[in-house]
């Protein structure tokens, strides 16, 4: 019997989002569309907001094996969009090594747009199999602060790394306006974590992966995003050496803290969460981006030291809106 | 026909002749043996080595100037970060693995197409987000670019087809600017060259692991990890045979674009080299 609804042109897992500049000034959503498994919800914009926000969800908070999920955003000139997920995104066992789940997102940012995605991390279950990809083109103005990250499972169930692959690719391209069709790739960020891969230089994937819980990259381009690079450029110089001596006395010591200012209380507690957290980090310029690496023994460290690196430095906050942090506060 | 049932009878007798005369020729040259002690059995030299186990030999040597002693590819980082818990073998898995993900498919890519050096060097640069690890390849890179400019290319004339030539260029005329359009990252450049003075492929891949591992080694070495001679055991291992062999095989299809980080620990390892308070490797 024919379907009485029109026609899909959508095919499972597939979403679109188009955020474009409203005539009176902020940005609106011009479209909004997906399938299942995948759900995007746009809570209704209160008036100061800064940006478009838009969730990511998928039916149970997670992907199960085989399920792929392909989202196109469109972020005209001048918008802005943030996205966030509620809670960590999933990826269960797979019942067989060659079944994959998917999670691909394909973003067009155009001049004066930014997109900010910051979402929760990516929590891959034991024997689970996952490929993402996901590719940017910005136009040569276009701003993007991309986060991905990866925990190492269910830790409460003892599961530590013990997925079988889980592979991560980001793109960002810089492409001409008007269509030139000249695109140059500015960076290609790939993470392979694969057990069988680990067990070819005679080692698991836990021992690779040393005592770290979550790892994560965060990329930054474009005007919005320069001082927040630039913060996270400036803090990485200031690192303390490793295998330095302070020879100075407990009494020198605090006397010295004493009379710092704001920043460098702030610094040296971030600090000592890093040490407590045992959070690693490196911070690089590439090709007109800045591209942030971080480990942390614990999930929750990590979360917290990038939150508070992003929420310190304080531009994203103000120029998409307090809402679009929340998956990393 | 009858012969055709009472086959097996001729070959059986074929085969008792050729027994016997087999029997009779060992004996004969036994008998020759003993008849003339003193005469050496083989003078011939043998066919002379190919060309391109010449040049085998020179780039797989360490006296190869790519300056390749001055980094020590995380390795010094590695140890100062996990003081009390660090081991070379665990690192050199690791090292092998990841620098194997990371680079190869570009070795292996530039090696079956030296054409495509331009394309393979702009995306390994995309694909290197990390400084110190950019200037490590970029500074062996240049040096090898160098090398074929300066010492290989008068032996060799127009064997690249002018692709170095162009490479060369192009590298040239580069300004400082945020995307270059060649920054001649070691990896598709030792591709291509090995492809112009006549090397296989298998035989590439494994020299370009097998110099990271004895780089590796020497690195281990001046930063008293261990001493010369467990360094040569390390290297003549059976171990560090069959981890090269396996990263070679792992990457053999590997597409460039799908080329990435195996160990994110490394890059950390690798970007942090800077915050160390005394170094003696540039990475």
């Amino acid at each position: 019997m024919d379907s009485p609804f029109p026609p899909s042109s959508l095919s499972p897992g597939d979403g679109h989002i188009v955020v474009s500049l409203l005539p009176a000034g902020g940005s609106g959503l011009e479209a909004m569309t997906y399938q299942y498994p995948l759900k995007l919800i746009a809570p209704s914009p209160s008036i100061d907001q800064h940006s478009i926000l838009v969730f990511i969800l998928s039916y149970g908070g997670g992907l199960v094996a085989g399920d792929a999920v392909n989202l196109s955003i469109h972020v005209r000139p001048e918008s802005k969009l943030s996205i966030a997920t509620q809670g960590h995104t999933k990826i269960f066992k797979t019942p067989s090594p060659d079944i994959t789940t998917r999670q691909n997102i394909h973003a067009q940012i155009d001049n004066d747009a930014g997109l900010c995605l910051l979402p929760d991390p990516v929590q891959p279950f034991e024997d689970s199999v996952y490929a993402q990809i996901q590719i940017f083109r910005l136009e040569s103005r276009a701003s993007l602060c991309l986060l991905d990250w990866v925990t190492h499972g269910r830790s409460a169930r003892g599961e530590n790394w013990s997925l079988i692959k889980w592979t991560g690719r980001n793109e960002v391209w810089l492409c001409a306006p008007k269509e030139s069709g000249q695109e140059r790739l500015l960076v290609r960020d790939s993470v392979i974590l694969s057990r069988d891969g680990s067990q070819a230089v005679g080692r698991t994937l836990q021992d690779v992966m040393q005592n770290i819980a979550v790892s994560g990259t965060l990329i930054l381009r474009g005007n919005m995003m320069r001082s927040l690079g630039e913060f996270f450029i400036a803090e990485f110089d200031t690192l303390p050496r490793i295998g330095a001596q302070d020879f100075r006395s407990p009494e020198a010591k605090a006397k010295a803290i004493s009379g710092v200012s704001d920043m460098q209380q702030w610094r040296s507690q971030r600090l000592e969460m890093e040490k407590q957290g045992g959070v690693l980090w490196s911070a690089a310029q590439v090709r007109g981006c800045v591209i942030v690496k971080f480990g942390a023994t614990t999930v929750e460290a990590g979360r917290e030291w990038i939150g508070s690196m992003i929420m310190k430095e304080g531009s994203i906050a103000a120029q998409f809106g307090n809402q679009s942090l929340m998956c990393i506060r | 026909m009858a012969s055709l049932h009472l086959g097996s009878d001729p070959v059986n007798g074929i085969q008792d002749e050729i027994l016997e005369l087999e029997r009779r020729l060992q004996d004969a040259k036994e008998r020759l043996k003993t008849a003339q002690p003193q005469q050496s059995p083989a003078r011939d030299p043998g066919p002379h080595l190919a060309g391109s186990t010449h040049f085998l030999l020179l780039l797989s040597d360490s006296a190869l100037p790519l300056g390749s002693f001055a980094f020590s590819s995380g390795l010094e980082s590695y140890i100062a970060h996990n003081r009390r818990t660090a081991t070379f073998s665990s690192f050199l898995s690791s090292s092998l693995s990841s620098f194997a993900a990371t680079t190869l498919p570009f070795v292996l890519a530039a090696h079956r197409d030296p054409a495509s050096l331009v394309a393979l060097d702009d995306q390994l640069d995309a694909a290197i987000v990390c400084t110190v690890g950019r200037r490590a390849s970029v500074a062996q890179g240049r040096a090898l670019l160098g090398i074929w400019e300066r010492s290989f290319r008068a032996s060799q004339p127009d064997a690249d087809q002018g692709v170095l030539r162009a490479f060369a260029a192009l590298l040239r005329e580069e300004s400082k600017r945020d995307v270059p359009l060649a920054s001649a990252h070691l990896g598709p450049l030792f591709g291509a060259i090995c492809a112009i003075v006549g090397l296989g492929l298998r035989q590439t891949a494994y020299v370009f692991m097998l110099s990271h591992v004895k780089a590796l080694i020497s690195a281990a070495v001046r930063a008293s990890v261990f001493g010369p001679y467990q360094a040569q055991k390390v290297l003549a291992g059976q171990q560090v045979q069959v981890m090269i062999d396996e990263m070679i095989d792992r990457e053999w299809n590997t597409q460039v674009e799908e080329a990435g980080q195996t160990v994110p620990v490394m890059d950390l390892w690798i970007g942090r080299h800077e915050t160390l308070y005394s170094r003696i490797f540039n990475s």
